[in-house]
């Protein structure tokens, strides 16, 4: 009994380290929680074995309940684990305290083993239904973009280390470092100072996509408040419920706030989100400027408008911009109204990506130049949240421009990068085992995420056409079939592991002499029964007397350790070999 | 005759029960799928209950984790139903040849166990056990209730409430390995009858120091038995004697080694009957009782009975003896 608490207890401490990483806005995660500190309380008094067995239980439901939330390899390794420890103890109670907890575990294992194939079977064919009913996300609690960037919003996500989003490129190339922007919302509403978002208006779900040419880049995007997922801006979702917006967001109509993963295949020519002209409404809401709020920079701007063809309003502010002595910095401190941006520009000049990004914005729009605020990330964490801007020019559509980079070439160029920009391509054997660390989660997190109703649709359809109504017939034919060969298996495992080992070199032994027509008689001990062999075949006298010897020592004598013993067992095998009744006829018949 | 069902399921009619899981009879058993039954215990039940708040789970949150947990808690019961099964199949039981016990107690009864590879978790009980009985059966098999591999002989403990040749009743084979998730058993009458004695309970017994028949008056008197009373002889000595006994005059003589043999006077046989004034079975518990007693204690005794008249004797052989008769007194 004591061991099984001890497995209990272990197996409660491998779903307690996965608490940490649970999202608190979840009602769900609450109940995990309650059900592990539950589950604790229990075990503390439980020690009757029906006890013990319900306790078995509950780790496995939580474990199921951590699933949910914690899609992640590390999280899955540890449930695994868990479901492991949780096997064994119920083994544990079952068959008796007779096994070591290494013999236990192995056994869990190969009992988890056993049931897999009935498991992927069930997994992969049974058709899954929709959610029963629909709850309210709570949404308070993400980080992340929001929707409305004013100065000092990024600068708190430049603080969060944790994750945003993962990429594997499949097919193609990754982008090179300064063209890595993905994009996450586009915010079409200035008001002088901060930029917000009003939700495009989408095109209808039957819009026929350009063909791809396959799944080409993986993403898994952590939650985020956002209905939006960040993407390269190239390429085009493959799953259904995934629709570009016409200035390039990446619009997912499931509810904001759980983790997703998503591929994207390439189209092979330019996006048509970038090239096709916004319509006259959205291009009338980028040119909005609300006159008189920065009168200095309003003056800047129609300066360039009245004197410079597009293209070349957009070179004078960049020469603009360097001709003057900017700083990056996340701490700016609060900017003066009533012209706040004119307060940046002209007096205090010091800022981060948001305030050179609202400040270009704003000149380009008080020169003419439609232009809308991006937000995205510059790599994988929160930490790498940056706000640009993206001008229309007829010739080239709508370009993405970066004045933090002008300023500050470290917050977007690697080579400088200091604490708050592109990190620098790490190196080491640490970094490269934590990038494929980050790969393998990367690709069974999509996995698990990929696989839902409508990729089992698809697995069912390629498997059974039109004859759907055979499924049945099929999931029973399946589970049948990984029945009949788990069983057998298992059993021959028994088989095998049951019983002493040293004995089982005996009955070999003894069955070797058999062949040579020699059968212990009742009663008679194995020295006497050797020495009987010996009388007949003298020449078999020496490796008797010392099988015999042997045999009585590993028994009666000190155990050794486990090497000597196994060992011992060796040269038992050894001295009655497989040949012997033939080496031993041999100077009969020679 | 032994009820085959178990207390406290009121629920489940007695002949239903009967008709459904009908007991072997004969002197061996072997297990296989016609003779075992095999459902799914409260626990089984509670871990599809588990399986299926997982599914809740799963579908509900459109997430694979639980799914998947839920499809192996899912699985894990199907195997278990085999697994459950295999681990009683095959299994051999034969009755050995029981020894002679009393009524009211625990009487051993001998079964040779054959099986091929180790089984874990098997009990073997007879039908219905008194409660108190329960760590008997795991002392009969050892740590764990592990049947090894190879033959074994066990001694299942029974009670018996009457006397006479009586068979033991309904043997329970039940297991629950490896995952407790159901229980699977199968029950045999095996056919072979062990003697029993009637139950030892004190109380009156007509008890006379002279043959009721008259004629055998030397039976009566005072005989000689080897004691601790005075020196009457010389014999060679025995290593094992010790030297208390040692006649050390003779060994300084020269006589060789000599051991002293004391003389008891015999006590004089005492002869038991039914107390006439007490009911047939109850006079006869208390006959067998007594009997016992007076046979601890070494007194020579025999037996007066309208049927039947057992010479005075001494030694477990005759205690035997004369219990045998009156287990099987008409």
């Amino acid at each position: 009994m004591r061991r099984v608490r001890r497995l209990l207890w272990l197996g409660l401490g491998l779903l307690g380290l996965q608490l940490p990483g649970l999202d608190m806005g979840l009602p769900l995660s609450w109940g995990a929680i309650a059900l592990v500190v539950l589950g604790g309380l229990k075990l503390r008094e439980a020690r009757r074995a029906a006890e013990l067995r319900r306790m078995s239980l509950l780790l496995l439901v939580a474990t199921g309940v951590l699933a949910a939330l914690l899609p992640g390899l590390g999280p899955s390794v540890l449930q695994l684990l868990t479901a492991l420890v949780a096997l064994a103890a119920l083994l544990a109670q079952e068959l008796g305290d007779g096994l070591l907890p290494g013999q236990l575990l192995g056994r869990s294992f190969k009992l988890l083993a056993a049931a897999l194939p009935l498991v992927l079977v069930l997994f992969l064919l049974l058709p899954r239904l929709g959610p029963v009913f629909t709850v309210p996300q709570n949404q308070t609690a993400r980080t992340g973009l929001s929707d409305r960037i004013e100065p000092g919003a990024i600068a708190s996500l430049v603080a969060i280390d944790a994750p945003a989003v993962r990429i594997a490129f499949e097919a193609s190339q990754a982008p090179v470092e300064a063209e890595r922007y993905w994009r996450v919302v586009v915010l079409n509403r200035f008001d002088g100072f901060r930029w917000e978002r009003d939700a495009p208006a989408l095109p209808p779900l039957s819009t026929p996509l350009p063909p791809t040419t396959g799944r080409d880049e993986l993403w898994l995007a952590e939650p985020s408040r956002l209905p939006l997922l960040p993407w390269s801006g190239r390429g085009q979702p493959l799953q259904s419920e995934l629709r570009i917006g016409p200035a390039g967001e990446l619009i997912n109509d499931r509810p904001a706030g759980e983790r997703r993963g998503y591929a994207l295949g390439a189209t092979g020519q330019p996006a048509a989100w970038q090239t096709s002209p916004p319509s006259p409404e959205a291009l009338a809401a980028a040119m909005a400027f609300p006159t008189g709020s920065n009168p200095r920079l309003e003056a800047l701007g129609r300066s360039w408008a009245s004197s410079l063809p597009p293209e070349q309003r957009l070179e004078a502010a960049r020469r603009w911009f360097l001709s003057q002595s900017f700083r990056y910095t996340l701490q700016p401190g609060s900017l003066p109204g009533p012209a706040p941006l004119d307060a940046f520009l002209f007096q205090t000049q010091e800022g981060f990506c948001e305030h050179f990004a609202a400040a270009h914005a704003a000149l380009m729009r008080a020169a003419g130049v439609p232009q809308l605020g991006g937000g995205g990330y510059l790599d994988v964490r929160q930490s790498d949240a940056h706000a640009w801007t993206e001008v229309w020019l007829a010739e080239g559509g709508w370009q993405r421009v970066d004045p933090t980079g002008w300023v500050a070439p470290a917050r977007v160029n690697p080579a400088m990068a200091g604490s708050s920009g592109r990190r620098p391509a790490e190196t080491g054997l640490l970094a490269w085992l934590q990038q494929q660390w980050r790969g393998l989660d990367l690709r069974w997190t999509g996995w698990i995420l990929g696989f839902n109703r409508q990729a089992q649709a698809a697995l069912l359809e390629r498997l059974l056409g039109a004859r759907r109504g055979w499924l049945g017939v099929l999931v029973l034919a399946a589970v049948a079939l990984s029945l009949a060969v788990t069983l057998p298996l298992l059993r021959w495992g028994q088989t095998r592991s049951g019983g002493d080992p040293l004995r089982r070199e005996l009955e070999r032994g003894l069955r070797r002499l058999r062949r040579l027509g020699f059968e212990p008689a009742a009663g008679e001990d194995l020295g006497g029964f050797c020495a009987r062999v010996a009388v007949d075949r003298p020449e078999l006298r020496t490796p008797l007397r010392r099988f015999a010897n042997l045999y009585l020592a590993q028994r009666f004598g000190p155990p050794g350790t486990a090497r000597q013993r196994r060992a011992a067992r060796r040269r038992l095998g050894r001295l009655l070999p497989r040949g012997l009744a033939v080496r031993a006829d041999r100077p009969e018949t020679g | 005759m032994v009820s085959a069902d178990r207390p406290g399921r009121s629920w489940w009619p007695r002949g239903r029960s009967r008709r459904l899981f009908r007991p072997r009879q004969g002197t061996r058993l072997r297990l296989h799928g016609r003779n075992i039954y095999i459902l799914p215990t409260g626990f089984g039940c509670l871990w599809l209950t588990g399986a299926g708040v997982l599914q809740l789970v799963g579908i509900q949150q459109q997430s694979n984790g639980p799914l998947f947990i839920s499809f192996l808690l899912l699985g894990l019961f199907v195997l278990a139903l085999h697994l459950t099964a295999i681990n009683l199949q095959g299994l051999e039981l034969a009755c050995g040849q029981p020894a002679a016990g009393f009524a009211g107690e625990p009487l051993p009864y001998p079964l040779q166990i054959r099986s091929r590879y180790r089984r874990y978790q098997v009990e073997l009980s007879f039908e219905p056990t008194p409660r108190a009985w329960g760590p008997l059966q795991a002392r009969n098999l050892g740590q764990g209730s592990v049947i090894e591999p190879g033959d074994q002989w066990l001694a299942i403990p029974w009670s018996a409430s009457r006397r006479g040749l009586q068979r033991p009743g309904t043997l329970r084979v039940r297991s629950t390995a490896p995952l407790g998730l159901f229980r699977c058993w199968s029950l045999w009458q095996p056919e072979v009858a062990q003697l029993v004695y009637p139950a030892r309970r004190p109380g009156p017994v007509l008890e006379r120091s002279s043959s009721p028949l008259g004629q055998d008056s030397e039976a009566a008197a005072p005989g000689v038995a080897s004691g601790a009373g005075d020196w009457s002889d010389l014999r060679p000595h025995r290593v094992e004697e010790g030297v208390a006994r040692l006649a050390w005059k003779s060994l300084a003589r020269g006589r060789g080694a000599h051991s002293k043999v004391f003389d008891a006077p015999a006590p004089q046989a005492c002869w038991l009957s039914l107390h006439p004034g007490i009911a047939r079975e109850q006079a006869l518990e208390n006959l067998c009782e007594r009997l016992c007693r007076v046979s601890a204690a070494g007194l020579p005794f025999g037996l007066v009975l309208a049927e039947q008249t057992v010479p005075p004797g001494l030694g477990p052989r005759h205690r035997d003896r004369c219990l045998a008769v009156l287990a099987q007194l008409p």
